[in-house]
């Protein structure tokens, strides 16, 4: 029997909604970010660096943009849950990709991985938007039962309509 | 882009099975967890929650994130090609976690090199392993260097040329 509906194959291609990040790349977000992964590379905070580079201001690191699109102000606080729910895992805290759900049958669900394409770096002040849509769906049996592999292609762009990279990511449900 | 520096790789000098320079960071420790998790406001607590993690989740400690991961072998290839090189595709798998108290070793090797187009491609695998030697993130890149007298690499890098997969 297949765990794989006929409805879930609809959403196969089509396009979400085009979502863009609650605010602009700021300096701050910048500084916190490239702390946090430990960069080194010095285009990413020195102006004269990123002017010598061609960049014309600090950049980026490639896969910044995918982190960009946190809650915006003023929405709903989500540790709100752990009121009715203490044991909730945290999870949800960051925007969902704006594709319909695919319904699937199972609960777990597992990072498979990535695959990106980069065409250039964000810089400083821009604002950066996505667009998602499913691309694969099978279904294969695992030493644990059946499990539904998923993967849903992602193109970010910028205010300009430029894009900056494309990530195939693959999710696992079982 | 800006041309090489000195000790950036020249294309003509690389050959299939050299290893790119390799990245350590760590150990990774509960603060560098919670400073990444902070940075890109991911809250899940298996990250920064101890009990939570191995009683609740049953996992063998706090995970390194995925997130964090995919980013130290992005910077590992950058390192290794910029100036003067482009970092154009990456894939990388999550196969095995590594835990928190873990010190991680990004690397590359050489697997295929091409001309095309005026410019070299370089494939590489690459890949996290821990202190113990495990393999926890298996992937592939492919990055864009110049050629010897040849084209600076088109910044920003044409979609066009995605569709030569190497």
């Amino acid at each position: 029997m297949s765990h794989i509906t006929p409805e879930m194959q609809a959403l196969i291609g089509i396009a979400g909604e085009v979502q863009t990040a609650p605010t602009p790349l700021g300096p701050d977000t910048l500084r916190r970010f490239t702390q946090a992964v430990m960069e080194s590379d010095p285009v990413h905070w020195d102006p004269i660096e990123a002017e010598r580079r061609g960049f014309g201001v600090p950049v980026a690191t490639p896969l910044q943009p995918m982190h960009l699109f946190a809650r915006p102000a003023g929405t709903p606080d989500t540790f709100e849950r752990f009121q009715d729910k203490p044991d909730w895992d945290g999870m949800g805290g960051t925007v969902s990709k704006g594709l319909p759900s695919l319904n699937l049958p199972f609960k777990r669900l597992l990072n498979g991985g990535y695959a990106c394409e980069f065409f250039q770096l964000a810089k400083l002040g821009d604002l950066v938007s996505r667009q998602s849509r499913y691309v694969e769906l099978s279904e294969r049996e695992s030493s644990s039962g059946p499990m539904i592999v998923f993967k849903t292609e992602t193109l970010y762009t910028n205010q300009h309509g430029e894009k900056l990279l494309r990530i195939v990511h693959t999710e696992l449900a079982r | 882009m800006s041309q090489a520096s000195n000790n950036a790789p020249v294309f003509e000098d690389l050959r299939v099975g050299d290893d790119i320079t390799a990245l350590v960071r760590g150990p990774i420790t509960t603060s560098h967890l919670m400073r990444w998790s902070a940075a890109i406001e991911n809250w899940h607590r298996i990250h920064y929650d101890l009990p939570f993690a191995t009683e609740h989740d049953k996992l063998p400690g706090l995970p390194v994130n995925g997130t964090w991961k995919q980013h130290f072998l992005v910077q590992m290839m950058r390192e290794w090609l910029t100036p003067a090189g482009w970092l154009w595709k990456i894939d990388f798998s999550f196969r095995k976690l590594d835990v928190a108290g873990s010190t991680l070793t990004a690397w590359g090797r050489i697997t295929a090199l091409e001309e095309r187009d005026g410019m070299g491609y370089v494939t590489c695998e690459i890949g996290i392993r821990n202190q113990d030697g495990q393999e926890s993130t298996p992937g592939t890149a492919i990055g864009v260097l110049p050629l010897q007298q040849g084209k600076v690499v088109p910044y920003p890098y044409p979609d066009a040329f995605a569709s030569h997969d190497a």
